[in-house]
């Protein structure tokens, strides 16, 4: 017998069954959609995290957080050094991370401004933060137009985004925004360079004085130069500054009595006290004070590069005994990955439950489908069928169910995946990451899929199958 | 010059044995069958005919004793060529007919023609030509149940034609047919046994059994030449 006509036989038997066999087919199929999307989403995640790191060329760079649990880096390196149990990251720090081997260099990295909004024209964009970091080459940005911020650069000078560039308009022309003047507008409260602090209004003769409160400080507005076009990649609307400028803006000023200003004003109460005359002992006397953000808190963090990414391992655990987090690219994809590992495990575990019990249900098919055609088998041998070619059609029959199931499994993990990559990209647009379609189906995903589930129905044919080709011919014949 | 036997068997025995009575199904058969001879087996129910004619069709195979057809001993061949031989040289025609009841009648008789790996158009035109042979050039997609009894044993002897055979196995083919419907069957058997096909037919009666050109019948399991 032509092995094209098994087939076209073992799908005409299935077709004679047709509520069983659908239903058999379904139970392979759900099996088949769990195991498609956890494959599907641990080759995605892995290769989309894997892109994420190494299109920055960050695979040589090892992230350096204050904060030393890692599964709470992302917090420490975001929300600058003022959590309980940081680390605070200081100039002295990156003395002792450039003296580790392999290390080529360090980036520092402080962002702030508590900014409110950049204005082009009049139109006005949101805008929450600054980016400041050494101009040293180790983080690089790919450039759309102009230049990135430069180690001499001064106050006054940054470069956007282009997705600030495409808001303003100059989509395709972005080289006319060079030069050009935009004015970022702090919130309220702000303090910092460019600030104008004004003397606090005066008190009663024995007002102790506070000195400013910081939150009465009115907006101000920041001017600036735009030197370069970023290409902004998945981080979308991003303004970086030069690090020095962007410390100043973090820095907290305002009037206050001092010290020596209490001193001087004891000092004058006194003196009238003594003369036990009228005396006025004159305003209380006012210094405006700066509280550096550096010196209070430390970077937000650093960033170090080694000379090799097959150091970065090593170098990375050298940096941490320093008392610091800090994580190679390698182990950060390794953290993301964890929670799609944990996804993985579960629908693995139920595709595999799924396919198990699928298993069984081709056996009982099969099993069922070898009584009703009992007679049919010995005619089939009467009329010259071998033990195998009896043996080739079950198992044949049994392994169409299991690719027919395999293939809906695979088409349902496509929607499913459809539906997914929806969901997680809206979650991701959330936290400034681009689009992506996290989950793939690539060919030989959609190959071994299908595979795998005709390799379980042919396993679970195998049985019923030998039955079959044992059969006695004559016995099967009188079979009623 | 006696002609050369088509199929020999030498003291074939084959017993069943139920709790601790072993029955003799058939004890120590000797007979040759000659090409193109039309043999007619009787004899009792339960005397051993179907064990008989499952043994000549390969069907089944023999405790002792040799069954020897073209040279070859069936009594020792494997699964693969029993098969061939039932496929390429046997055409069983059964009582209970044992059609498919799903197939047409067309589809019936393209199953030999199917396992012996005919090609499509070549077994399309064989089956036609047989179910033309048996006269039912007008029944080609009708299935079973849209047959009577004697169109579906007409059905299932254009199967046993399918692939040419030397050796034409009826048991009890007309058991289901009324006596008409019978002899139609009979004439068709008979004529297929004129064109040269040997036929091996098992009946209880005697009209037939006067059709052949031998009789063997079988008690107990032993068989006589003639009619007991
Ligand atoms: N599978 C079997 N198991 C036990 N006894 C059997 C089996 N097949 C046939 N027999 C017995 O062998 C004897 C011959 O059977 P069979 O050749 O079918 O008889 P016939 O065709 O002449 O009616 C009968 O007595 C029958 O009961
Ligand atoms: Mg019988």
């Amino acid at each position: 017998m032509k092995f094209t006509d098994i087939i076209i036989q073992a799908l005409k038997n299935l077709k004679r069954q047709k509520l069983r066999s659908a239903l058999t087919i379904f139970a392979v199929m759900i099996g088949a959609t769990s195991v498609t999307i956890m494959l599907a989403l641990v080759t995605g995640a892995q290769s989309f995290f894997v892109s994420q790191f190494s299109a920055n060329g960050t695979l040589q760079q090892i992230a350096i957080s204050s904060q030393t649990d890692l599964a709470k880096f992302d917090q420490g390196n975001n929300g600058g050094g003022s959590c309980d149990s940081c680390v605070k990251l200081t100039d002295a720090l990156v003395t002792k991370i450039k003296a580790v081997p392999h290390v080529i260099g360090v980036a520092r990295r402080v962002s702030g401004g508590s900014l409110e909004s950049v204005t082009y024209n009049g139109t006005k964009l949101r805008l929450q933060q600054v980016e400041g970091y050494d101009a040293n080459g180790i983080l690089t940005n790919t450039m759309l137009a102009g230049r990135d911020i430069a180690e001499a650069d001064k106050d006054g000078v940054i470069t956007i985004t282009s997705d600030y560039a495409d808001k303003w308009g100059f989509k395709g022309h972005y080289s006319d925004l060079l030069n050009k003047p935009v004015q970022m507008l702090t919130r309220n409260g702000y303090s910092g360079v460019g600030a104008t602090i004004a003397l606090p209004p005066q008190q009663g003769p024995d007002g102790g004085g506070g000195g400013n409160d910081p939150q009465q400080q009115p907006p101000t507005t920041l001017t600036a130069t735009i030197v370069g076009i970023v290409d902004g990649g998945d981080r979308g609307e991003t303004v970086r500054a030069p690090l020095a400028w962007v410390n100043g803006m973090n820095t907290q000023r305002m009037y206050q009595m001092t010290d020596a200003d209490r001193k001087a004003q004891d000092a004058a109460n006194r003196a009238c006290q003594n003369n036990h005359t009228p005396c006025q002992p004159g305003q209380p006397k006012m210094t405006l004070v700066s509280q550096d953000f550096l010196t209070q808190n430390g970077y937000n963090g650093f960033t170090a590069k080694v000379d090799d990414v097959k150091n970065a391992a090593t170098t990375t655990a050298a940096i941490k005994k320093l008392g610091v987090g800090a994580a190679d690219a390698q182990s950060l994809i390794k953290q993301q990955l964890q929670i799609f590992n944990i996804i993985s495990l579960v629908l693995g575990g139920i595709g595999g439950i799924a396919l198990l019990v699928a298993a069984i249900g081709v056996v009982n098919t099969m099993v069922m489908a070898i009584l009703e055609r009992t007679r049919e088998i010995g005619v089939l041998r009467a009329c010259g069928a071998t033990r195998a070619t009896i043996r080739s059609l079950f198992t044949i029959e049994a392994s169409a169910l299991g690719f027919l199931g395999g293939a809906a499994g695979v088409a349902a993990g496509y929607g499913l995946t459809l539906v997914a990559n929806r969901i997680i990209n809206a979650q991701l647009g959330g936290s400034g990451l681009a689009a992506h379609n996290i989950i793939t189906l690539p060919l030989w995903l959609i190959a071994s899929v299908i595979g795998i589930a005709t390799l379980i129905g042919m396993l679970a044919g195998l049985y019923p199958a030998f039955r079959a080709s044992r059969l006695n011919p004559i016995d099967a014949l009188r079979y009623e | 010059m006696p002609q050369p036997a088509l199929i020999e068997l030498k003291s074939v025995s084959k017993d069943y044995t139920i709790g601790d009575e072993t029955l003799h199904a058939l004890a120590n058969v000797s007979l040759s069958i000659k090409p193109g001879e039309f043999i007619a087996i009787t004899g009792p129910s339960g005397s051993g005919k179907s064990t008989l004619a499952n043994i000549i069709g390969g069907l089944d195979k023999p405790d002792s004793g040799s069954v020897e057809v073209e040279g070859a001993d069936l009594a020792k061949a494997g699964d693969r060529q029993l098969s061939v031989y039932r496929n390429k040289h046997i055409g069983f025609v059964f009582q209970a007919f044992n059609l498919q009841p799903t197939y047409t009648a067309l589809e019936n008789v393209m199953l030999p023609l199917v396992l012996a790996g005919a090609g499509g158009k070549e077994r399309k035109a064989r089956a036609q030509e047989c179910l033309n042979d048996v006269g039912l050039a007008d029944r080609m997609s009708h299935r079973p149940t849209q047959l009577s009894g004697g169109q579906r044993q007409r059905v299932s002897i254009a199967r046993a034609l399918a692939n040419k055979p030397s050796i034409i196995i009826a048991d009890e083919p007309t058991g289901n047919l009324d006596s008409a419907k019978g002899r139609e069957i009979m004439t068709l058997l008979a004529g297929l046994n004129k064109q040269g096909i040997t036929l091996i037919i098992i009946t209880h009666d005697m009209e037939v059994a006067k059709q052949a050109s031998r009789v063997l019948s079988i008690h107990d399991g032993a068989v006589k030449e003639g009619r007991s």
